[in-house]
């Protein structure tokens, strides 16, 4: 037997899942206001996924760009068996890796990135500010292939099998990328000490 | 303590942090302009999807699934309240052994739901909806709110797909919003059937609270 904040939860759910297809439906038929508005729901999450994956703001904010640009060229082809953030988060991973593949980015705009990303994260980012940021400064450190398993697997909760399709790369090798960037963060907040040839 | 536990202890820790960390950040700019003047330039493409008659084929099967199990769950909380619903038989249904009726369902030429599809969720909206007087008005309330989108946009796709018929896309959405409103009003029948013993246990009635 459900209980009411089940259903509340359930039907919470239902009444997104709804304004959102009537968004879809106006932006199919050439809305642009429509899409706007599943701009404005979706920016911050497309936005804090490509920062964190990219560890730079203005990389962040081309792919996010892009993101939604692809988004409106392709939808029609709108997965309807996910959600339309689930769709659009693909859509973003995918953004991520072609600008890495295109700008082969180099270590120097890593380095770069982590003062970057340290300074654009909001104050109320959580209860302990001062901890998030360096949380986030070291993620952004990251080496690429670590930090964009860690932050599909570790902050945005995909599956090892989900974040390896999104990635193009093996289930094994995702859990040893992620083994890899644990073990990293971990070292660099001074919560452990780095092993041996995981740097 | 030692240090294979210490590392436990730390990878917990980072795992927590991990976890904390909010899932969106706001752009420090609005990045809408600059997508809105590269919209013009990129047309939204036509859809690459199955044929509709494959999709007219899922359709009746996901619709047939549907509407025997919500017909059940109706039946099954009459039961458990001690009284059986009255739901007239539906033309064209086929009862199963055990009374419940399953509706063949599928889009029509002009993009419309099957018509008897459409007569059933109708009877079995109706027959949910009297519940709901049962439950307390803050949650009918909510749920009256909540339903209500649901079929604004069941409404507002329909009109689209009466100006596109057999836009897969458009049958598609059309499709999972009826599921959904199909599961929520299932969920409810389930939670309404149960009023009757909250009455008894007054300490129940949180439970309807949405």
């Amino acid at each position: 037997m459900p209980r009411g904040g089940e259903v509340g939860d359930e039907l919470e759910r239902a009444r997104e899942a709804a304004a959102e297809r009537r968004l879809v439906v106006a932006a199919v038929g050439g809305s642009s206001a429509a899409f706007e508005e599943l701009y404005r729901r979706h920016a911050a999450r497309v936005y804090g996924l490509c920062l964190r994956m990219t560890g730079h703001v203005a990389t962040a904010e081309d792919c996010t760009q892009d993101a939604f640009v692809q988004a409106w060229r392709n939808l029609a082809r709108f997965e309807t068996r996910s959600a339309f953030g689930t769709w659009l988060h693909r859509i973003a991973v995918n953004a991520v890796l072609q600008h890495a593949r295109r700008r082969q980015e180099s270590l120097g705009a890593e380095d770069s990135a982590e003062r970057e990303v340290a300074d654009v994260l909001p104050d109320s980012s959580a209860a302990d500010p001062g901890r998030a940021r360096d949380l986030e400064a070291a993620i952004a450190s990251l080496p690429a292939g670590a930090r964009h398993v860690l932050v599909l697997v570790g902050v945005q909760g995909y599956s090892h099998e989900e974040a390896a399709q999104l990635l193009g790369i093996a289930v094994g090798t995702c859990k040893a990328q992620l083994h890899r960037a644990r073990a990293l963060l971990g070292a660099r907040l001074g919560m452990t000490e780095v092993k041996h040839g995981v740097e | 303590m030692g240090s294979n536990e210490r590392e436990a202890g730390a990878g917990d820790r980072l795992d927590a942090a991990l976890q904390a960390l909010p899932p969106g950040i706001d752009p420090g700019r609005d990045l809408w302009p600059g997508i809105a003047a590269r919209l013009e330039q990129a047309p939204v493409t036509a859809s690459r999807r199955p044929p509709a008659w494959l999709l007219q084929a899922a359709a009746a099967v996901v619709l047939i699934a549907g509407s025997s199990l919500l017909t059940a769950k109706l039946l099954d909380g009459d039961r458990a309240a001690g009284k059986m619903a009255e739901v007239a038989p539906i033309a064209g249904s086929t009862p199963g052994a055990d009374g419940i009726a399953t509706m063949p369902a599928s889009f029509g030429p002009a993009g419309r739901m099957d018509p008897e599809y459409v007569a059933a969720r109708r009877q079995l909206t109706s027959v949910l909806e009297s519940r709901m007087a049962r439950l307390p008005a803050s949650t009918r309330a909510k749920l009256e709110s909540n339903l209500a989108e649901l079929r604004r946009a069941a409404d507002e796709i329909n009109a689209a797909l009466a100006e596109q018929p057999g836009d897969p896309l458009l049958e598609e959405l059309l499709l999972k919003t009826y599921q959904d409103e199909l599961a929520v009003l299932a969920n409810v029948n389930q939670l309404t059937s149960s009023l009757a013993n909250a009455a008894a246990s007054p300490g129940d009635a949180k439970r309807m609270e949405l």
